[in-house]
C-alpha cells in the first residue's frame, strides 16, 4: 500500500510540469482515491460492520447508476422532441466484445477452407448425396431421465433410430452401424441417472465429438410447450467462428436432412456462445400486428413486411417444443471412437483456460 | 483442422520450417515473424501428403514428397520447383490408395532418386519387409546402410540395405502378469544418433517408448510410458541422446535416453 502511495506521489510531481487542467483532474482523481481508500470495506475486521459498509457502498453505486440512466433517457427524449439527434449510445464492454484475437477464425474468402470442406467427411451428406440416418444408443446403464431424453431426441432428429445398448463394445457398434449404412451414431451417456455427455460419431470414418451435456429441460417441464410435427426442421447454427467451430458446426449439420420444409415452420437452433452450444427447438408463426386498430392476428404469411401504409408490423411468435439443453465440446477426435490409439484434433485441457476472454469455438 | 507433419531444416536460428498437409499443400514458415511465407501447390485432397524426406545439402538440396495418389515428387525446398515425379503403382496392380506409402527416405549418395520404402516397393529394388501386417514406420540411419521397420503386428526389424537382408528382429514382450498378450503396434521409430546404427527407439500405440540395442539383447533395453494416448512421432536430437516425442492428444516432451528422464514437457 505504501508503494502505491509513493508511486502516486511521484506521478504527481511529474505532472506539475504539465497542463494545469490535467493537473487539476489528476488531483481530483487522487483525492477521490484517497477518500475511497479510507473507507474500503476490506480494511474493517469486524464482519458485521464490514458487511454493513459494503452494502451501503453497493446501494450508493446502484442509486448513482439509476440516476445516470434516467438522465440519459431524459436527454434522449428531449433531443428527439426537439428534433435533434440524440447522443449515440455507448457500447457496453462485454466479454464477447473483448474476446482474445484468434488466428483460426474462418475468413469468408479462404479457399483452403472451401477445399477442406469439400474433402472432409461430411461433404457427401451436405452435398445431398447421402441422406442422414442416425443411430441413437446409450451407455450401458440407463435409467430415469435417459430414456425420456432419447425419446425426445428421436422426435427432434428426423430419420433417427434407437437401439438398446446391451453389452456391446462401442467399437463393435460402430462396425454394425457401418454395415447398416448409418451416417452417424449418437451415444447418450448417463451419470447418476442423468444424461451428462453426448458422443457424436460420424460414419464411416468420421470424427468423434465428445460433448458435455448440461441443463437438460424436458418438454413436459417447459411451460406452454408445443408438440413437434414431423416436418423437416430448419437448422440455425450461429456464432461458430473458428476453424474448430466450423468443423463442429458441420458435424451437427450432417445430422439433419439438408432440405428443410419451410412450410412446416419448425426450427432447431444451435447457438454457440462462449464455447457453450445452446440447443433450442421451436415452432414459429408469422403474424401481422396493426399498431393502431385492434384487428390483428390470424394472418399467416411472410409478405407485408414492406407495407408502410397502416403501420403493420410482422412479428414471429415462437412456441418452444422439445428439449432444451447445453453442450460443451470436450474433445474432437479424428477417426471413429478410439480413445487409446486415436489422434485428437482438439482436446480441452485445463491449462488452455488462460484467460476469461479466450474461446475456441 | 488438416493433419500436418513437419520437417525441420537443421541449422541456425531463425528457423525455417516446411509443413505438409492433407490438402497436398507445402507451406514454408519462417520464425522471424512467425507466419506462412510461401505456399506451393493447389488444395487437392487426392494429393494428400503422406510422407516427406529432405536431403539438405549445400548445393542443390532436394525434398522428396510422397502423396496419396502414389506419386513421389522431388522438389527444390528453396523455391518449390518440381524436379521429377515418380509414380508408385505396384507391379501386381495394387492401387496406390490401398497400399499407402508410410515412409520415405531420400538417399544422399549417388543420384537423388527418391526411394519409397514400403512393404513391397522401391524404385530400384523390391523386397517384402514382412509377411503379414502393416508396416507403419521406417527409418534409415545416418550412414544409409541400415533401415529399421516396424508396424502393426510387425515386430521391429533391422535390414541391411546393401544385401537386402534382415539382420535383426526384436522379440515380442513377455506375457502380462494377467496372461493378456497385447500384439505389438509400433507407430514410429528413429535411430538414436546418426552414426550408430545399433541403437534405435521405437514407440508403440500403447504409449510406450522402447529403446533397443542390437548388440545387447532382443528385448528393449529401456522402456517407459508416456501419458495415455498413442505416440505418433519421435525424432532424435543432434547430440545423440535427447529424444523428442509427440503423442495423439497434443503433448510434446523431450527425454534423455541415457537415463530415461523427462527434460521438458508441454
Amino acid at each position: 500500500m505504501g508503494g502505491k502511495r509513493r508511486n502516486n506521489e511521484r506521478e504527481a510531481m511529474e505532472e506539475y510540469g504539465d497542463d494545469v487542467e490535467l493537473d487539476k483532474k489528476e488531483k481530483k482523481k487522487k483525492m477521490e482515491k484517497e477518500k475511497r481508500r479510507e473507507i474500503l470495506p476490506s480494511m474493517i475486521k469486524n464482519k458485521e460492520k464490514r458487511s454493513a459498509v459494503h452494502a451501503k457502498l453497493k446501494h450508493e453505486k446502484k442509486v448513482e447508476k439509476r440516476k445516470k440512466l434516467k438522465a440519459r433517457d431524459a436527454e434522449e427524449k428531449r433531443a428527439l422532441e426537439l428534433g435533434e439527434e440524440p447522443l449515440p449510445r455507448k457500447i457496453p464492454r462485454t466479454i464477447e466484445n473483448t474476446r482474445e484475437n484468434d488466428e483460426t477464425v474462418c475468413k469468408p474468402d479462404d479457399e483452403e477452407l472451401f477445399a477442406c470442406n469439400d474433402a472432409d467427411e461430411f461433404s457427401s451428406i451436405i452435398k445431398r448425396e447421402r441422406t442422414p440416418k442416425i443411430l441413437i444408443t446409450t451407455s450401458r446403464f440407463n435409467s430415469t431421465r435417459g430414456p425420456a431424453f432419447i425419446s425426445e431426441l428421436l422426435e427432434v432428429i428426423p430419420n433417427a433410430h434407437y437401439y438398446k445398448r446391451g453389452t456391446y463394445d462401442l467399437k463393435k457398434i460402430v462396425e454394425y452401424a457401418k454395415k447398416q449404412d448409418f451416417t452417424s451414431l449418437i451415444v447418450v451417456h448417463t451419470k447418476r441417472r442423468e444424461p451428462d455427455a453426448l458422443l457424436i460419431i460420424g460414419l464411416p470414418d468420421g470424427p468423434t465429438a465428445h460433448f458435455k451435456l448440461s441443463r437438460l429441460v424436458l418438454r413436459k417441464d417447459i411451460k406452454n410447450h408445443g408438440n413437434p410435427t414431423s416436418h423437416e426442421p430448419e437448422l440455425v447454427l450461429t456464432n461458430f467462428t473458428t476453424r474448430l467451430g466450423h468443423r463442429t458446426g458441420r458435424i451437427i449439420q450432417s445430422l439433419f436432412p439438408q432440405e428443410p420444409n419451410f412450410r412446416g415452420r419448425r426450427v432447431v437452433t444451435f447457438h454457440n456462445q462462449r464455447d457453450y452450444i445452446f440447443f433450442r427447438h421451436h415452432r414459429y408463426i408469422f403474424e401481422t400486428k396493426e399498431s393502431k386498430t385492434s384487428d390483428s392476428k390470424g394472418k399467416k404469411g411472410k409478405d407485408s413486411k414492406g407495407e408502410k401504409i397502416s403501420q403493420q408490423k410482422v412479428i414471429a411468435r415462437l412456441q418452444e417444443c422439445g428439449p432444451r439443453f447445453t453442450l460443451k465440446l470436450r474433445s474432437l477426435q479424428h477417426g471413429t471412437f478410439d480413445t487409446k490409439g486415436g489422434e485428437y484434433e482438439w482436446v480441452h485441457k485445463p491449462e488452455m483456460d488462460t484467460s476469461r476472454r479466450r474461446f475456441f469455438l | 483442422m488438416p493433419r500436418t507433419t513437419t520437417l525441420e531444416c537443421p541449422g541456425c536460428p531463425p528457423l525455417r520450417a516446411l509443413t505438409f498437409d492433407s490438402l497436398g499443400l507445402i507451406k514454408v514458415i519462417e520464425s522471424r515473424v512467425p507466419q506462412v511465407v510461401e505456399r506451393w501447390g493447389d488444395p487437392d485432397p487426392s494429393k494428400c501428403v503422406l510422407a516427406a524426406s529432405i536431403d539438405d545439402r549445400k548445393k542443390d538440396p532436394l525434398l522428396a514428397v510422397a502423396r496419396k495418389n502414389g506419386e513421389v515428387e522431388a522438389v527444390n525446398p528453396l523455391n518449390g520447383e518440381i524436379h521429377a515425379v515418380f509414380s508408385n503403382v505396384g507391379e501386381d496392380g495394387v492401387q496406390p490408395e490401398d497400399d499407402a506409402i508410410s515412409g520415405l527416405h531420400l538417399f544422399r549418395r549417388e543420384r537423388p532418386s527418391g526411394k519409397a520404402l514400403h512393404a513391397s516397393i522401391s524404385v530400384t529394388k523390391t523386397w517384402k519387409v514382412c509377411g503379414s501386417g502393416n508396416v507403419l514406420c521406417s527409418k534409415v540411419d545416418g550412414s544409409e546402410n541400415y533401415a529399421v521397420f516396424g508396424g502393426k503386428g510387425v515386430e521391429v526389424n533391422l535390414w541391411d540395405l546393401e544385401d537386402c537382408t534382415k539382420i535383426w528382429t526384436a522379440k515380442p514382450p513377455p506375457k502380462n502378469s494377467l496372461g493378456i498378450f497385447t500384439p505389438s503396434w509400433f507407430t514410429c521409430t528413429t535411430f538414436q544418433s546418426n552414426d550408430d546404427h545399433r541403437k534405435f527407439v521405437a514407440d508403440t500405440n500403447s504409449h510406450q517408448v522402447h529403446l533397443y540395442d542390437i548388440s545387447a539383447q532382443r528385448r528393449p533395453v529401456l522402456s517407459f510410458d508416456f501419458r495415455e494416448t498413442a505416440i505418433k512421432v519421435v525424432t532424435e536430437d543432434q547430440d545423440g541422446h535427447t529424444l523428442y516425442i509427440g503423442n495423439g492428444s497434443g503433448d510434446l516432451a523431450s527425454f534423455d535416453m541415457r537415463t530415461g528422464t523427462c527434460i521438458y514437457f508441454d
